[in-house]
């Protein structure tokens, strides 16, 4: 179970867009067509294998419904990863993307991965968004967009892999700082020990702060 | 003056209030004894806690605790709103409502005690003053703003604060917290803080915080805290630590107990892992202080949280296992087994044991395999029981031993099998030395504690459980009662003891002993109509049952009579009327007759209606409250709650309608038999189909490897064919180039060439040989004219000098003579050559013909002995090239050897043409010296003629001839 690094993921939008589902099928490869309401925050975890190297990620479902929000909101902070997901069958799903994406922007940490996802796309018959609307959002944005399908596993696996991908290619290139777990990453037990000695420059600045 | 006092308060001069009350305190305080909170000694803190001191003793007057509570309140906010950047007042305005809001640490305990009360109203004064403060959302999120200022003045206040408020009004300040803008994760970095005061208050406001709230206990587990409390346990020492390590396990305990989502977070960020080293409790009987004691026993409650037998079953599962990988279970053992565990922690380890083994088979399997220390060395299992049995043991460690047992056997074939085996007349050990469980629990079912009855009895219901095979193994077994009596099947004994307990003087209460039997029995012959029969067998148990259930007893009794018409019922239902008395019409007449079936169910229905029923069947652990609450096991209430309704059923129905059961039966029966009989069928078929898919898999993977093979077979064979047609055009060319030798075929491309060269080098020597042979011919006739002319000269008187040039003249043409000799010999050495290399060819040749016929033929043939002969051919031809360019290099050596020979003949001659040249000079020189000489003879001739001498030709000859020799020496040395 040894892990190179450790991402914490949250799945954030619309109640009713399959973002449990999308969660289920990720971690047990498996659809459930009737879901029940998520109350507050569900957690799933898998492991994925990017560059050769074991990535643990740990994913917080959150609630869609506006009474949870408050409390979902409390995980914006500690996440390296979003997932913004919206129902390409029900427009009003996408026209609260903006909200959605305030939200997150304002609680997250700036560097938080951000991918849009318009799940069901096996509903072609009844798609009230086009994946053109999608690809527009997300390049306003600066997001990473995907259309998925929960129900028939179409780019679940991609969507989760790809932003843990981005997240990777953020830590080589130094932008996260993989020492501080409250955003959302954290060393694998056995990397741990090269990066040793730069922690502990940083506990002891902190604690000489602290005397002050 | 109390008003004049908060009046002061809120302007400016605060602080000087302060201090005037710090000294005022002190004298105060002299007087009236009020001691200091300990542990405090800075001259603030001293002033803080004296303003605080101010305020409990206007307190400790309750007439007027509500009032100024309720006037320093609004005071007390408005420092907080207006003097934040002070720290020192808004430390101490902190602390005051703290103490305003919270009631002393003896009023909080007696809190505690007289919750219940609703007369106390006193205690609600602090309930009051936090309903008051929280009413203005804001001032909370004001405390939690504070409570991110780093000053220690602040901050620990404020902690305190907030937790006195979350104690009081749980729900309400929680749901503030919640909804105020990353309100929990806030809170979690007060675990963070290098202060170990605010890191440990920290740890007890997230207590009260995560207290049956489960969207804070998951916000707080994804802000890492399992992390950090499991990191402050470590580095407090474990369950050596104190009280923060208690604090936090108290925390992490609210974090997991009933959260799915936790649980499966800490096993998914392996935290499990790091709970085994809390285990690692030393052997040594020293240092079990009341803390560690505490502490441990709150781990193993951690543990028991993540198996709990209510979580759902996958989430137990994955746990328990993960638990046997990382260790933990062997470490939960060896304190099992360890010697000096204080007995509720021995007891609490028991139970965490039975939770993580529960249905997990490895984990069973292991449990099954621990020994004890001890020597020789028993079974954990035989070691628990004999505690079970041994009524000197405490009565919540005998539970815990019972729960560890069926826990060892839930879900567990393999395990049931081992332990009714050890009651097997086949397997029993006759020499005795080592006690088995099996004798353990016989031991107990007989004994005369009754609660060893019980215990042994459910314990040896559940080796039973759901396992039709091991209940008819069981009826096998007999009893030695004593000597000279023949023995008794246990069975028998079981009724026996039912029919007769009343007779034994035993310990404990009598109805718990037949009780626990009747919950053997009935697990026993529920489901398994030949010990029902068997039971039936024995003509006193009927009358005995009925007896039991007919008569009118009192209340305790009753559930005996229940559990009796359990029994009945049993027999009734899963009767086969294999005994003709105890046919299950007979039965129920027997019911209607002697008991009614009103009754009869009525008294069935005693059991269920217990009200120790309903609180066995809650959940898997026995626990009761006394040892004679000990009455019902939890899986028996499951049995009961399946068999009550059948039973019902079967009393009813009258024996029409059980007629045509039977027979809707048989036929089911004979349904089920065909079924079966399919169903092994298809099994079979089944497992043919497997064996023949196997077959086919690797009949597939074969034949994949065969067609490899043949490709890379055909691949081979095509570069041979190549190969073939490579050296096919070669040969043609050699043909070409060797027209002469037209039967001539394959060659190696550069041996022909070579051939040839060395015939034309042959060639050349030939014509070389030729040119010498004609130059020596030429010699030849030069010196034969020359010999000629010496025959002329010859003729002349001194022609002995002549004669002496011819003598040399021979030997230069003996010599010449045997270079011819060599020359030809070294021509017929190069025929001999040409005639090896002829050989050779024709070797070749008669090499390569056969084969091709051959080749071309097999080709045709087959396409694998073409390619083995192919590689033969190439092999052969391979060497006989090898073996023809070995001729090849001695060919070579031999013209090198000619060519030397011929270069030396080429010396030679060359040598020969000097001499040539040398001998005709000589012979110019003779012949010029002979004109001398001639002329001289002439001369002297004519002076001797003159003198009138006659002439000897012969002696001038001979004398000139001396003469002529040294002459012609000066002659040489002139030239």
């Amino acid at each position: 179970m040894a892990y190179a690094y450790l991402f914490k993921y949250i799945i954030i939008g619309d109640t009713g867009v399959g973002k449990s589902c999308l969660l289920l099928q990720f971690t047990d490869k498996r659809f459930q067509p009737v879901h029940d309401l998520t109350i507050g925050v569900e957690f799933g975890a898998r492991m994925i294998t990017i560059d050769g190297k074991q990535i643990k990620l740990q994913i917080w479902d959150t609630a869609g419904q506006e009474s949870f929000r408050s409390i979902t909101r409390s995980y914006y902070r500690g996440a390296a990863g979003a997932l913004l997901v919206y129902d390409i069958t029900r427009r009003d799903t996408f026209n609260h993307l903006t909200t959605w994406l305030e939200d997150a922007r304002q609680h997250s940490n700036s560097n938080m991965v951000i991918m849009l996802i318009g799940n069901k796309s096996d509903l072609e018959s009844r798609r009230e968004v086009k994946k053109e609307e999608g690809e527009a959002f997300a390049r306003e944005h600066g997001l990473i967009f995907m259309e998925t399908s929960a129900k028939t596993a179409s780019n679940v696996e991609e969507a989760f892999i790809n932003t843990a991908k981005e997240i990777y290619e953020k830590i080589q290139e130094g932008v996260f700082d993989i020492n501080n777990e409250a955003n959302g990453i954290k060393i694998g037990p056995q990397h741990a020990a090269s990066n040793a000695t730069l922690t502990g420059n940083q506990g002891g600045q902190q604690a000489g702060g602290g005397c002050c | 003056m109390i008003e004049g006092m908060l009046y002061v308060l809120s302007n400016h001069y605060q602080r000087y209030v302060l201090y005037f009350f710090y000294y005022a305190m002190n004298v105060y305080s002299a007087f009236c004894g009020i001691p200091f909170k300990s542990g405090v000694c800075s001259l603030h803190n001293i002033t803080n806690n004296i303003f605080n001191t101010t305020f409990n003793v206007l307190f400790s007057g309750q007439k007027y605790r509500l009032e100024v509570g309720f006037q320093a309140m609004e005071h007390l906010i408005n420092v907080l709103q207006t003097d934040r950047s002070d720290s020192e007042i808004i430390g101490y305005a902190l602390d005051t409502l703290f103490n305003i809001v919270s009631n002393d640490l003896e009023e909080e305990e007696q809190d505690d005690l007289e919750e219940e009360n609703p007369q106390k109203q006193v205690d609600d004064l602090g309930r009051q003053f936090t309903e008051i403060f929280i009413k203005q959302q804001e001032n909370v999120t004001l405390l939690l703003t504070f409570l991110e200022e780093f000053d220690f003045q602040v901050r620990w206040p404020g902690v305190k604060l907030l937790t006195s408020l979350l104690k009081q009004q749980g729900p309400q300040v929680q749901q503030i917290i919640l909804v105020s803008p990353m309100g929990v994760s806030r809170l979690m970095d007060l675990l963070a803080d290098s202060r170990e005061v605010i890191r440990n208050d920290g740890v007890l406001l997230l207590q009260q915080l995560t207290k049956s709230n489960a969207a804070i206990q998951k916000i707080v587990a994804f802000e890492n805290a399992f992390e950090r409390l499991l990191d402050i346990v470590t580095d407090e020492g474990n369950s050596d630590g104190g009280i923060v390590v208690e604090d936090c396990l108290l925390l992490l305990q609210n974090l997991l107990k009933n959260n799915n989502s936790n649980q499966n977070f800490f096993k998914e960020g392996s935290y499990i892992q790091r709970m085994k080293p809390w285990f690692e409790v030393g052997d040594d009987n020293s240092g079990w202080s009341a803390q560690k004691v505490t502490n441990l026993h709150l781990m193993l409650q951690l543990v028991r949280v993540l198996v709990s037998p209510t979580n759902p079953p996958g989430a137990t599962s994955s746990c328990q296992k993960t638990m046997f990988h990382c260790g933990l279970l062997q470490q939960l053992c060896t304190i099992l087994m360890a010697t000096g565990v204080p007995a509720d922690i021995l007891t609490e380890t028991i139970n965490t044991v039975s939770e993580v083994i529960r249905g997990c088979q490895i984990n069973q399997d292991y449990f099954a395999s621990v020994n004890a220390p001890s020597n020789p060395p028993r079974s954990a299992i035989v070691v628990l029981l004999m505690s079970m049995v041994n009524e000197r043991q405490p009565f919540v460690l005998r539970c815990a031993v019972l729960y560890c047992f069926q826990c060892f056997l839930y879900k567990n074939q393999k395990g049931q099998g081992e332990i009714v085996s050890t009651l097997l007349p086949s397997t029993i050990d006759a020499t005795g030395n080592s006690v088995s469980a099996g004798q353990l629990l016989c031991g107990g079912l007989f004994s005369t504690d009754s609660l060893s009855n019980w215990c042994a009895a459910v314990a040896l219901a559940h080796a039973l459980q759901d396992n039709a095979t091991l209940k008819e193994q069981l009826l096998r077994v007999q009893l030695a009662t004593s000597i000279g009596n023949p023995p008794v099947s246990l069975l028998q004994q079981c009724t026996n003891i039912l029919s007769q307990g009343d007779k034994i003087d035993r310990r404990g209460s009598k109805v718990q002993t037949r009780v626990g039997l009747l919950m053997l029995l009935c697990t026993w012959l529920s489901d398994c109509p030949i010990a029902v029969t068997h039971f039936l067998h024995n003509s006193a148990n009927i009358p005995f049952l009925t007896g039991q259930i007919a008569e009118n007893l009192g209340e305790e009794e009753q559930l005996v009579q229940g559990l009796c018409a359990l029994l009945l019922g049993i027999c009734i239902y899963y009767n086969d009327n294999s005994l003709e008395n105890c046919r299950k019409e007979k039965l129920k007449q027997l019911i209607e007759k002697r008991i009614g079936k009103e009754n009869f169910i009525e008294k069935l229905g005693f059991i269920s209606k217990h009200e120790l029923y309903s609180k066995a069947a809650q959940k898997p652990q026995p626990s009761f409250s006394s040892a004679d609450h000990m009455m019902f096991d939890h899986e028996f209430t499951k049995l009961v709650k399946e068999l009550e309704g059948i039973i019902t059923k079967a009393i009813y129905k009258s024996s029409e309608e059980d007629k045509q059961e039977e027979e809707v039966k048989k036929t089911l029966e004979q349904h089920d038999n065909i079924v079966t009989h399919y169903k092994k069928v298809i099994r079979e078929q089944d497992r043919q189909l497997e064996e023949l898919k196997q077959k086919v898999n690797t009949l597939k993977s074969q034949n994949e490897q065969l067609q490899t093979a043949v490709t890379q077979q055909m691949s081979q064979i095509q570069q041979h064919k190549d190969q073939y047609n490579l050296l096919k055009v070669q040969l043609g060319k050699d043909n070409q180039h060797h027209s002469s030798h037209s039967d001539m075929l394959q060659m190696n491309g550069i041996q022909p060439e070579e051939i040839s060269k060395l015939r034309q080098e042959i060639e050349e020597l030939k014509n070389k040989h030729e040119v010498l042979q004609g130059q020596l011919r030429e010699k030849d006739s030069v010196i034969e004219n020359m010999k000629s002319l010496q025959s002329e000269t010859g003729r002349t008187e001194q022609s002995s000098q002549i004669t002496a040039g011819l003598e040399h003249a021979n030997e230069l043409h003996r010599e010449l003579e045997a270079l011819r000799i060599q020359i030809q010999s070294q021509s017929s050495d190069i025929s001999k050559l040409q005639s090896e290399k002829q050989e050779l060819l024709q070797q070749m040749n008669t090499a390569s013909v056969p084969a091709l016929g051959d080749s071309t033929a097999v080709i045709a043939a087959k396409n694998s002995e073409l390619e083995g002969r192919l590689l033969q051919e190439i092999k052969e031809l391979k060497s006989e090239v090898k073996a023809l360019s070995e001729e090849k290099a001695l060919l070579k050596q031999h013209l090198d050897s000619s060519n030397s020979t011929a270069a030396v003949l080429q010396d030679e001659k060359s040598k020969l043409q000097q001499e040539v040249s040398e001998s005709k000079k000589e012979q110019d020189d003779l012949l010029v010296l002979l004109a001398d000489q001639d002329q001289k003879i002439f001369a002297l001739k004519n002076k001797l003629k003159e003198l009138g001498q006659p002439v000897e030709d012969e002696d001038d000859i001979e004398s000139g001839d001396q003469a002529d020799e040294d002459e012609e020496e000066d002659g040489e040395e002139e030239d």
